[in-house]
């Protein structure tokens, strides 16, 4: 097992010191019982998040550090929660900090409907969402595309969505990038690619994707709470998910693509896991040019979800379509060229965030008006049996992290672990004692995401609070929880 | 230890395979097992379509995640859920290593309840195909779940 120095930098973060092959320091965002866990369970694993960090901090063209989040557990190749940087010239792009699901991440909705109503129907509701919202192995969309409709989509995003009827178009303003990045070229994704996704357009997936309906219980930032729009009691819809097959085929064909790479251009890689090709190559520009497809695709499907989502809240609360508002949507497994101040001179970066997600401090371009005084809303999963919450980005979490903070609470059990100690009609049984409605596609799948297989989300919050780089603004607590 | 066979491999976030056997072919019959059973319960599944692989790659491991991604991908498109796989031929030639394999499985439809987990690729974290000691072939990597 290499050996691994870590040094406290303070309370809530840890770093790793440049040595040997690192161009960089890692450094982790923990309180001291995260990182002693994480040093104990490197005995005896064969992954090692510390050890993905220092692998990551050995890339070509990394710029200030390798960084993880407080979510930190082992990935492949980058850890999940990690965030990594790099120079558009001399640096590369590597699928590990992607990953496979591109653009997977989270819309949350606020519902004009008052708790007691949601309480009243939930059962209701929970079925009439498990049945129409397209879940689970083998799932497929209500939208079924040709090839030239999905070059389309690959294009425009959650416009193109939008444009079929699905969601409103008041929308895509609360949507990270307007529910599109530019460069998206679909002839860089495989035909294979987009067979596979001509029928899971407006689906939700499986493993740990979900659908909640939530209530605000707790606000701890009054003003931005305000901005966002939620105050104790709000009612929210989040959905978790991303761009399906589409993104699973394009890291497949381009993991190829970029281990064939990293041999060509003579990049040393510590780990076969961080294949990589310079930004600037062909085989870069292609794979970032078929992962912004993959960005538009994870928008599109979110964005059709939240138009069937809207209809089973009219047809069983008789919401109305406008009486769900975006409240914000944000990815954690992205590619993003951002402008960022290293070393006091702002730059153009290729951020690679893997389990990771954007947060904009206050007056960034890219954050709607109307949240712009105060920061980018992010949003943080937890388990379907705790809570989850909704951060803001701050100025420090932009001097330190690139803007970014954690999407999650985190693995703290492997999924085999989980199997052994959770049954999935357990799983219904606890929650349902706790007044959480939960419709699950596969028992085995429930047993794997069981609250107790992850880390404790509000301490993972409160360490990135601690260390300045994001603030709690709402806690949510789930009512009904629909699982692929 | 069995002379062939398949095990999971604990990872945190997803999930190790690796499977063994006197020969490449062998292994990589086994390490389709291990994947497939992530995917669903494969003695409830039944054998009446099948499907044919093919594929190249410049080594061994490619070769691998190349067979294994096919498979991932051919079940997608053609909505089945396998039960098995048989490695037809498996060989050396001038540009690299090629697979030929039949799977075999069922409609998703026909699988519903037998369904585990989806299985989304795999990757290069942790993968290798060696030669252990001189005798088994092991065949190996990490699944993105």
């Amino acid at each position: 097992m290499a050996r691994i120095e870590l040094i406290r930098v303070h309370e809530y973060l840890w770093e790793i010191p440049k040595t040997g092959a690192m161009n960089v320091p890692g450094r982790i965002y923990a309180d001291r019982e995260s990182i002693e866990s994480l040093l104990g369970e490197r005995a005896g694993k064969e992954w090692d998040a510390l050890l993905q960090v220092r692998n990551v901090a050995c890339l070509p063209g990394i710029e200030r550090a390798s960084l993880a989040m407080a979510d930190i557990h082992p990935g492949y190749g980058f850890p999940i929660g990690g965030v990594g940087a790099f120079d558009p010239e001399t640096g590369v792009v590597a699928i590990a900090g992607v990953g496979f699901d591109i653009n997977c991440g989270v819309r949350t909705m606020i519902v004009d409907v008052r708790r007691e109503e949601i309480e009243r129907r939930k059962v209701e509701l929970a079925d009439a969402l498990f049945r129409r919202i397209p879940a689970g192995i083998g799932s497929t969309g209500s939208l079924t595309l040709a090839t030239r409709e999905i070059d389309e989509l690959l294009v425009r995003g959650a416009r193109y969505a939008l444009d079929r009827g699905y969601g409103l178009p008041g929308d895509l303003e609360y949507v990270e990038e307007g529910g599109c990045v530019d460069g998206a070229d679909p002839s860089c994704v495989s035909a294979l690619a987009k067979d596979r996704q001509m029928k899971q357009v407006g689906t939700l997936g499986s493993g740990n994707h979900y659908l909640e309906v939530q209530c605000v219980d707790a606000v701890y930032d009054a003003e931005a709470a305000a901005a966002f729009g939620i105050a104790e009691g709000s009612i929210a819809v989040s959905i978790h998910t991303g761009s399906r097959a589409l993104g699973h085929q394009i890291g497949t064909d381009y993991q190829s693509v970029l281990r064939r790479a990293s041999e060509k251009y003579r990049i040393s890689v510590p780990e076969e896991d961080l294949a990589a090709a310079p930004i600037a190559s062909p085989e870069g520009k292609r794979y970032i040019a078929a992962v912004k497809a993959g960005i538009n695709c994870a928008f599109a499907n979110r964005q059709a979800l939240s138009g069937l989502i809207r209809n089973v809240f009219r047809d069983v609360l008789a919401v109305p379509l406008a009486g769900m508002r975006t409240l914000y949507e944000v990815g954690h497994n992205n590619l993003k060229l951002e402008r960022h101040a290293v070393g006091g001179v702002e730059r153009e970066l290729l951020v690679h965030r893997k389990g990771a997600t954007r947060a904009f401090a206050a007056g960034r371009p890219e954050i709607p008006e109307r949240y712009r005084g105060v920061g980018q809303p992010v949003l943080v999963g937890g388990t379907m049996g705790t809570c989850s919450f909704i951060l803001v980005g701050t100025e420090r979490g932009m001097e330190e992290t690139f803007g970014s903070s954690i999407h999650g609470a985190g693995r703290r059990k492997s999924r085999k672990q989980a199997l052994r100690d959770y049954r999935g009609d357990g799983v219904i049984a606890e929650l349902d004692r706790g007044g959480i409605v939960v419709r699950a596609h596969s028992r085995a799948g429930l047993a794997e995401e069981a609250p107790g297989a992850y880390k404790d989300v509000e301490r993972v919050v409160a360490v990135m609070e601690g260390a300045g780089v994001s603030r709690r603004v709402a806690r949510l607590r789930p009512l009904v929880c629909v699982k692929g | 230890m069995e002379p062939r066979g398949h095990e999971t491999i604990d990872h945190t976030a997803d999930m190790g395979i690796r499977g063994w056997g006197a020969t490449p072919a062998e292994a990589f019959e086994e390490a389709a097992a291990a994947m497939l059973g992530l995917v669903a319960e494969r003695s409830a599944l039944g054998t009446s379509s099948s499907v044919r692989i093919q594929r190249r790659a410049r080594d061994l491991t490619g070769l691998l995640l190349e067979f294994l991604n096919a498979l991932i991908a051919e079940a997608d498109v053609r909505a089945l859920v396998f039960a098995e796989v048989a490695v037809d031929a498996l060989s050396e030639r001038s540009f690299g290593w090629e697979i030929e394999a039949t799977a075999k499985g069922v409609s998703m439809a026909e699988a519903r309840a037998a369904l585990l987990i989806e299985v989304k690729a795999a990757t290069c974290c942790g993968a290798s195909v060696r030669r252990e000691n001189g005798e088994r072939w092991i065949a190996r990597c990490v699944v993105d779940l």
